[in-house]
């Protein structure tokens, strides 16, 4: 069964770039471009896996965190926070809250899947079937 | 399990790369107001990079190191004083932020240049803009041409760069760039004890190249290159804001 993954970032490049890195993969990806829409995602879609940004407008990273892990239908969804803070006590901060992995912006797409396949069973798409090549057409026959 | 770990088992469990400690360092220093500037000299020293460019700022007519009339960091700082050194430790964690991002995302080696020596803005340019405030305040502003920023958005979502005719995909890209960049810088100014807030990052075509000084601050004034592309970074900063 395909994985499913809630990535929560409100850059477009970002989940872009998420999902180019995913696209080799069996699963399907989920997009929320904030905090309060991540929480209303996951609890719609039951995500295998949250990918967390942390500097969002409307609500951050880390409330969305309080926030999932308050609540007992969505607190044991693995989280990854994909972020470019790495400040100490944020980084202390997060890890008490829960979560499972921590990637700092820059990444390679590498060490993104790296990290989700220690937390999911990330299986490559079947590569689709060969069409049969198409019968040669009958020579076109000779105008008299 | 987490509970009790402390930063450097985070660090080593979640797979961080090191910091660069003299940035660090001079960092606190300087945000401590008093300390011994001997020992800030020593900092500076042990950094070869961050002595040069303390060097270069404290010569600016100067065409090369031979032509330095202030040659010790000492004397650069007696001349610049220490808020300028701050700026440049400050503007470290961004610049290397920005080369890894290039290496990471884009591919490419990116190498910082002499301003002097980088080829002018074109006239209309992206100007990406983000604030912080808190114990510091102060701006960082990433210019490029707009041929630049095409080339940089198309490498980092995989395409060509004709296919980059919409700009606000352009804008998107680079306030990203601005955000890795200035999230690493404020997390080094954080560890600093010097926490702040960023402002949501804004990106825009702009005509004009200055970058204003915050009230009581420095201005470090950076060029990086490719191969293809040329991107400004200037970094405003007032390390004593009142403000908190």
């Amino acid at each position: 069964m395909a994985s499913k993954i809630l990535s929560v970032d409100d850059s477009r490049t970002i989940r872009l770039i998420v999902g180019r890195a995913l696209r080799p993969y069996d699963c399907v990806l989920c997009e929320a471009g904030n905090g309060e829409e991540g929480l209303a995602v996951a609890a719609r879609e039951k995500p295998d896996l949250i990918l967390l940004d942390v500097t969002m407008p409307v609500m951050d990273g880390v409330t969305m965190l309080t926030k999932l892990k308050e609540d007992p239908a969505l607190k044991t969804i693995p989280v990854i926070m994909l972020t470019a803070e790495s400040g100490r006590d944020n980084v202390i901060h997060i890890a008490r809250l829960g979560v499972r992995d921590y990637l700092v912006k820059p990444f390679k797409e590498d060490q993104l899947i790296e990290k989700l396949s220690r937390n999911l069973t990330l299986q490559k798409r079947e590569a689709a079937p060969v069409a049969p090549a198409p019968a040669p057409a009958p020579a076109a026959a000779p105008q008299a | 399990m987490q509970n009790g770990a402390n930063y450097q088992e985070l660090s080593r469990r979640y797979g961080f790369a090191p910091k660069l400690e003299s940035a660090s360092r001079l960092t606190q220093l300087v945000a401590r107001q008093d300390s011994d500037v001997d020992e800030i000299v020593k900092v500076i020293n042990k950094d070869p990079a961050l002595r040069d460019r303390l060097l270069r700022v404290a010569n600016p007519d100067a065409e090369n190191a031979a032509e330095y009339s202030i040659e010790t960091v000492e004397e650069a700082l007696m001349r610049n004083g220490v808020g300028c050194a701050m700026v440049l430790a400050m503007s470290t964690p961004l610049a290397l932020a920005l080369i890894k991002t290039a290496q990471t995302m884009l591919s490419v080696k990116m190498e910082m240049i002499d301003r002097n020596l980088a080829e002018p803005l074109e006239n209309e340019h992206l100007l990406g803009t983000i604030g912080f405030s808190g114990k510091v305040a102060g701006a960082v502003y990433l210019r490029m041409n707009l041929a630049s920023a095409r080339m940089v958005a198309a490498e980092i979502l995989g395409m060509n760069p004709e296919e980059m005719a919409d700009v606000n995909e352009i804008r998107d890209v680079v306030g990203e760039l601005l955000n890795i960049m200035t999230g690493n810088f404020k997390s080094n100014l954080c560890d600093a004890s010097l926490d702040c807030k960023l402002q949501p990052p804004e990106v825009k075509l702009s005509t004009d190249s200055q970058s204003p000084v915050v009230p009581g601050g420095g201005l470090e004034r950076m060029a990086f290159r490719t191969d293809k592309a040329q991107i400004f970074v200037d970094v405003t900063a007032n390390p004593w804001n009142s403000e908190d």
